[in-house]
């Protein structure tokens, strides 16, 4: 019966992490540029027999495209295909994103909400307005016409999935994704980047809202377990008091 | 045999009964999950249950990643931990940067010649052979009427509401073998005292 128990005890643990998981990637659903994660869990085999229940081996964050739409930020970009934005802090500080809306600062630079700048472009201090092509050419008009002043450039990874989440989208290299390698973005054979648009999270809110009532189901499903294990140690406690 | 031996052989299965439960129903979000089914005989001794695992295939998940593989058919996935090969139908795996595939425990897929190495721009194929630029490098070893579906998972091939109605059915016929067990417990007793009373 304590095998039961215990056995149950794991599923919820399992349903618990599960359901962190999604309501993590269900409360960023509307945030441009956010992956969502995918807890995975393994068997706690038993010699022979039946198992001794489950056990929680991490989560890993799924790096799949999310949905390209037209925004009205100024300086909005989105990357179709592989690679992150490069941005820095200005103090050294490295980190990469998916998420492009970026806003133009009084030094020329363009920042994100959280203040990273996109890393190599800097916009004259006449410049009316910005557009940004799809090889990456960034280009200003000006009073005096039309420019190309700087070329985006998109980091990619040896090993993506290995980026450390650091929170607000943003991701940090680690020694198991390998540096990072600058590409021109590409029309042709991507990735492309498309100014004007935000990348979507990649959450689906009608997948996420299934599993969050799958993962409820299997909670009170091994709550049932573990009263119905203590019930019969009660029974067989009561027979041996005859 | 007596009775009360009987009736406790129907509670000793009964609990393993409810142990093979609560293990399918701890893993039902266990991707690549195979569950234990209960199977009851007959012995000498009364009744026992033998667990046995159901090969029954599990529905697959879409998730869109490039190396989450499902195996539709027979055939295991071949992951090696530390020196050992373990079979496995979890196909969820992250690419490191050196090209091997290993899942969240950190176990590394195994090829035809040890760990399967996915080169930067390299597909795998519906036969699980990795294909780069037309050419096959390696291949994950599959039966032929096998085939691998990548971006899908298979999940474990039991749910929540079996698992339960097994729970429950396994506490109800404890709770019956532990009638019988009690009610020939009081008439045993009432029959040694009325055994003792006829002196």
């Amino acid at each position: 019966m304590n095998r039961a128990l215990y056995a149950a005890a794991t599923g919820m643990a399992a349903a618990q992490t599960n359901l962190d998981v999604i309501s993590d990637n269900l409360a960023n659903a509307d945030v441009a540029g956010f992956k969502g994660a995918t807890a995975t869990f393994a068997e706690i085999g038993g010699a022979g027999g039946p198992g001794l229940g489950t056990v929680s081996l991490g989560e890993h964050i799924v790096f799949t495209q999310g949905k390209l739409m037209k925004s009205g930020g100024p300086f909005d970009v989105a990357i179709d295909g592989p690679g992150f934005f490069s941005l820095d802090d200005g103090r050294g500080g490295r980190a990469y994103s998916r998420d492009g809306s970026f806003s133009r600062c009084a030094d020329g630079t363009l920042r994100n909400a959280q203040g990273w700048r996109l890393s190599g472009v800097r916009l004259s201090a006449d410049a009316l307005s910005a557009s940004v092509s799809g090889d990456g050419s960034v280009s200003v008009t000006s009073p005096g016409g039309t420019r190309v002043v700087a070329h985006l450039r998109l980091a990619e990874f040896p090993a993506p999935e290995r980026l450390r989440a650091i929170g607000n989208t943003l991701f940090a290299q680690t020694p198991q994704s390998g540096p990072a390698r600058l590409v021109a973005p590409n029309e042709e054979n991507g990735p492309r980047v498309r100014f004007g648009q935000l990348e979507q999270s990649n959450v689906s809110i009608v997948e996420a809202m299934m599993q969050i009532l799958t993962a409820q189901r299997a909670y009170e499903a091994n709550a049932k377990g573990v009263q119905a294990a203590d019930e019969m140690l009660r029974i067989a406690d009561n027979l041996s008091r005859g | 045999m007596d009775g009360i031996a009987w009736a406790s052989s129907a509670m000793v299965a009964a609990r393993t009964r409810l142990e093979i439960a609560t293990a399918n129903l701890a893993n039902v979000s266990t991707d690549g999950f195979r569950k234990h089914v209960a199977r009851g005989r007959l012995t000498a001794s009364g009744v026992e249950v033998d667990p046995l695992v159901a090969t029954a295939q599990g529905a697959l998940r879409r998730t869109g990643r490039d190396f989450d593989f499902a195996i539709a058919g027979d055939g295991w996935f071949r992951v090696r931990d530390g020196s050992s090969i373990r079979p496995t139908r979890d196909g969820a795996f992250v690419r490191d940067r050196d090209g091997r595939l290993r899942d969240d425990a950190g176990r590394a897929l195994q090829g035809r010649h040890g760990d399967l190495i996915v080169p930067a721009g390299a597909s795998v194929d519906e036969r699980g052979a990795v294909v780069v630029a037309g050419r096959v490098v390696d291949s994950i070893a599959l039966p032929s009427a096998s085939a691998l579906r990548t971006g899908f998972l298979e999940t474990a091939n039991t749910d929540a509401v079996t698992e339960m109605v097994d729970v429950m059915a396994a506490q109800r016929s404890f709770e019956s073998a532990e009638k019988v067990v009690a009610t020939i417990d009081a008439a045993s007793r009432k029959a040694a005292g009325d055994v003792a009373a006829l002196k």
